[in-house]
């Protein structure tokens, strides 16, 4: 057993029902620590190239960070990876809640399945002790009931990550639920678990975790938690919208300071930004062809984080996590749900231009329930509506909904029917690169992916860092690895020392300026993220600065290893190169990714926040390859060698 | 690293009923053992033997407590987060949440199945925040 890591992971054959104990060297998790640099390493090798995503030759890994368990904070994420159906390529989501302790518990860094089973199975784990269940009685009953029903069966301690009917349909939108309604929603992995007919991952564990220095882990976790409880009063829900009216009529503006968002997300959650990114230019609009002058706060009001939080009965913590942006709301319909969070409020709302909150609530349940990504699934609603405004769609096609922007009605009955499969639900339900090709008639233009993937709430216009990682990434349309706002909060200058630091005021036209310095930057996001990803972090502990959230000294604390912050941030980037070469091998052209025209200001916008604006999408994508030693053309890493070595950057 | 059952054990099974993990095994009135991979060192086998058969990791004999007088944990609401650490890390399960506190809605953590805890003081040590302490009755 290492330190930090257990040391081994379970293998399990649905097709055979063998279940086999492997271990790991500590050689392999100082390369790849664990989490989802553990899955990369072990699927790339796995997976056989051109594999059936939705086959028995995929295999699915859940997988716990280094930190997770060892009084680290903000270490409650697990990850769930696999070739993605929805992109084709590498993919991975994770979630936190409870699960990510629970898999380290019962004696282990991951568990993967291969093959598919005949009939419907879950796993259940006691502590080393094994087996697969029959679960033809949970089939079809929705994540939450199928949890209960476990939780009931196999005792308090028992934690549940399952799939909702999504996954069951082999919906590409699928994901994967743990603690009611926290999801690993991202990459469509729920119907990998659905064509494997695993129902769900039943982990009852309590073994100790090993760790090498727990006194100096509490130590940087008390300095840490200094910064969580900082908690100045902020300004009330409506009037933050006007923070964000401030940034969009401003010529210049800040480097951020994760701080900030810190003191919102405690105090709302992600919620606090359902008003203020649309009226600063950084959350999408009706289906990314408005603005924020299609969206203003008079229309928004009804989503501002007071009314949100005013159905929040308490605070929800993700294991580890001292913050607690999540909450447990109670609506007319649910007596508890999780509280929606920005980028459902987001997709589900101004994207499909529904301002109605009640509905958007319960949708965010429903889907959660049904095991769908929200983000893809309002990806979907909306380009469904911008097809049937456009005569592409009919109501003979929607089987009657009258598909127009804002008919809250409609947008609640077509998720519905995505859910169910039923009808125009069928065609949708698999995202909108794939509706599109059904649809045909230049339905195309209307879908607004990466590579097959739904993109985010997070619009490239404003902050260029995203629309870079959402089309250059190897999980193209993800918002979670990087953006130019994520270096500014992230200050990682603070700990590696050649990392350039941003200008703390400049003109806002510099951030689409293509220059190497913001490749750098970008591909420091990258590594660092890849480094939480393995450790298991949470993305808002990170927000804290690096100065602030001790993520280097927890990891030396916890393994007994010595390294510097640009060791781990060049591992980081070994991380991103073997998923960018398992998409190699899987037949994905990275410079074939691209972003529809309107996410990229093609062409620019008349009016609002980012009117104007153009991303130089090829260019920076060069720059940001270059810097990971692949080709700055073509997106490949070389064929042989070690790949950083050609980085131009201090790391 | 795990305790150890010594040649005293006369198989009454009192630490197979209370080890969390369930890593004693023995037949009913003969001696038992402990599978190391399993043991999680939480002492309650120890405290629990009436014959003074079980040794901890270092080969110390573990000393019989009267169940009604182990350490039990007691919380700091002023010093706690709701990380749930606590929660995660009680072998017994005898932890859970509090309802929503009205000022900020943070749940805390209480000890919730008072019966069921082993005293072994694992929440105090995995606590990030050195909310929790052991109380209880002395010997």
């Amino acid at each position: 057993m290492g330190k930090g890591y257990m040391g081994k992971i379970l293998r399990v054959d649905l097709g055979t029902r063998e279940i086999r104990e492997g271990a790991l060297p500590e050689a392999f998790y100082e390369r790849h620590l664990a989490g989802q640099g553990l899955a990369a390493r072990l699927l790339s090798e796995e997976i056989p190239a051109g594999a059936d995503p939705r086959g028995p030759g995929n295999v699915l890994a859940f997988a716990a960070g280094i930190l997770t368990g060892t009084g680290s904070l903000f270490a409650g994420r697990w990850t769930v990876a696999g070739k993605s159906p929805l992109t084709g390529g590498w993919g991975d989501a994770n979630a936190g809640g409870t699960f990510a302790p629970a898999i380290k518990r019962c004696g282990y860094d991951a568990i993967l399945f291969r093959g598919a089973s005949e009939a419907p199975v879950y796993l259940y784990v006691r502590n080393g002790s094994a087996e697969l269940r029959d679960a033809a009685d949970l089939w079809g009953r929705d994540t939450t009931d199928a949890e209960e029903a476990l939780a009931a069966r196999h005792g308090p301690g028992a934690r549940v990550a399952a799939i909702g009917p999504a996954g069951e349909k082999r919906s590409l939108l699928a994901g994967i639920s743990n603690d009611r309604g926290r999801i690993a929603a991202r990459s469509g992995l729920g119907a990998v678990m659905g064509s494997k007919q695993l129902k769900a991952v039943v982990l009852d564990g309590n073994l100790r975790i090993p760790v090498h220095d727990r006194s100096e882990i509490k130590r940087l976790s008390e300095g840490c938690n200094r910064w969580v409880r900082l908690q100045p009063p902020f300004l009330p829900g409506p009037a933050a919208a006007y923070v964000g009216s401030l940034m969009r009529m401003l010529p210049m503006q800040m480097a951020q300071d994760g701080l900030l968002y810190k003191i919102l997300l405690k105090k709302w959650g992600t919620v606090s930004m359902n008003q203020m990114s649309v009226e600063m230019g950084d959350a999408p609009v009706r289906n990314w062809l408005g603005s924020s002058a299609d969206w203003p706060p008079a229309k928004s009001l009804s989503v501002n984080p007071d009314a949100v939080i005013a159905r929040e009965q308490r605070k929800y913590h993700c294991y580890s996590c001292p913050l607690g942006c999540g909450g447990i709301c109670r609506t007319a319909r649910f007596a508890e749900t999780h509280k929606p969070e920005y980028e459902t409020v987001l997709a589900l709302g101004a994207l499909c231009m529904n301002g109605d909150l009640d509905s958007i609530c319960d949708l965010n349940e429903r889907l959660n329930r049904a095991g769908m990504d929200t983000i893809s699934a309002g990806g979907t609603v909306a380009f469904a509506i911008e097809c049937y405004e456009n005569g592409l769609l009919t109501k003979a096609d929607t089987d009657g909904l009258d598909l127009t922007w804002g008919n809250t009605a409609a947008v609640v009955a077509l998720v519905g029917k995505m859910i169910s499969r039923e009808g125009i639900g069928d065609l949708l339900a698999d995202g909108t690169r794939a509706a599109a090709a059904r649809i045909g008639k230049g339905a195309e233009q209307f879908a607004v992916h990466a590579g097959g993937q739904e993109l985010p709430m997070h619009d490239g216009r404003n902050d260029p860092g995203y629309a870079l990682h959402y089309a250059a990434e190897p999980t193209p349309g993800r918002h979670t690895l990087g953006s130019q706002m994520y270096y500014e909060m992230f200050q990682l200058w603070r700990k590696a020392k050649d990392l350039p630091s941003p200008a703390p005021l400049y003109f806002k036209g510099r951030k689409y300026d293509p220059s190497p310095e913001k490749a750098v930057m970008a591909a420091a996001c990258t590594r660092y993220m890849n480094v939480a990803n393995g450790a298991g972090l949470c993305l808002f502990g990170l927000f804290l600065g690096a100065h602030r959230i001790p993520v280097f000294d927890w990891l030396n604390a916890a393994t007994g290893w010595q390294r510097s912050p640009e060791e781990y941030l060049a591992l980081g980037g070994e991380i991103q190169t073997i998923k960018q070469r398992f998409n190699i091998a899987h037949g994905i052209d990275p410079a074939s990714v691209s972003l529809p025209g309107r996410a990229l200001g093609r062409p620019p916008q008349q009016e609002g926040a980012n009117r104007g604006r153009t991303v130089e999408i090829e260019e920076m994508r060069g720059g940001y390859w270059r810097e990971f030693g692949w080709d700055p053309q073509t997106g490949r890493p070389p064929e042989t060698g070690k790949a950083e070595s050609g980085s131009s950057s201090a790391m | 690293m795990s305790h150890h059952i010594g040649e005293t054990c006369d198989g009454c099974g009192a630490c197979v009923r209370m080890c969390p993990t369930g890593a004693v095994t023995g037949a009913k009135k003969t001696r038992h053992a402990i599978a190391a991979e399993l043991c999680i060192e939480c002492g309650a086998c120890g405290r629990i033997c009436p014959r003074g058969a079980v040794t901890d990791a270092f080969g110390i004999p573990c000393e019989a407590v009267r169940r009604s007088a182990w350490d039990k944990p007691r919380f700091d609401a002023g010093r706690c987060v709701s990380c749930g650490i606590c929660i995660d890390a009680c072998p017994a399960r005898c932890l859970g949440l509090s309802e929503a506190l009205q000022r900020e809605r943070h749940a805390l953590p209480f000890l919730a199945e008072e019966k069921n805890c082993l005293g072994c003081g694992f929440c105090v040590r995995e606590c990030p925040m050195m909310a929790i302490s052991m109380e209880g009755l002395k010997k």
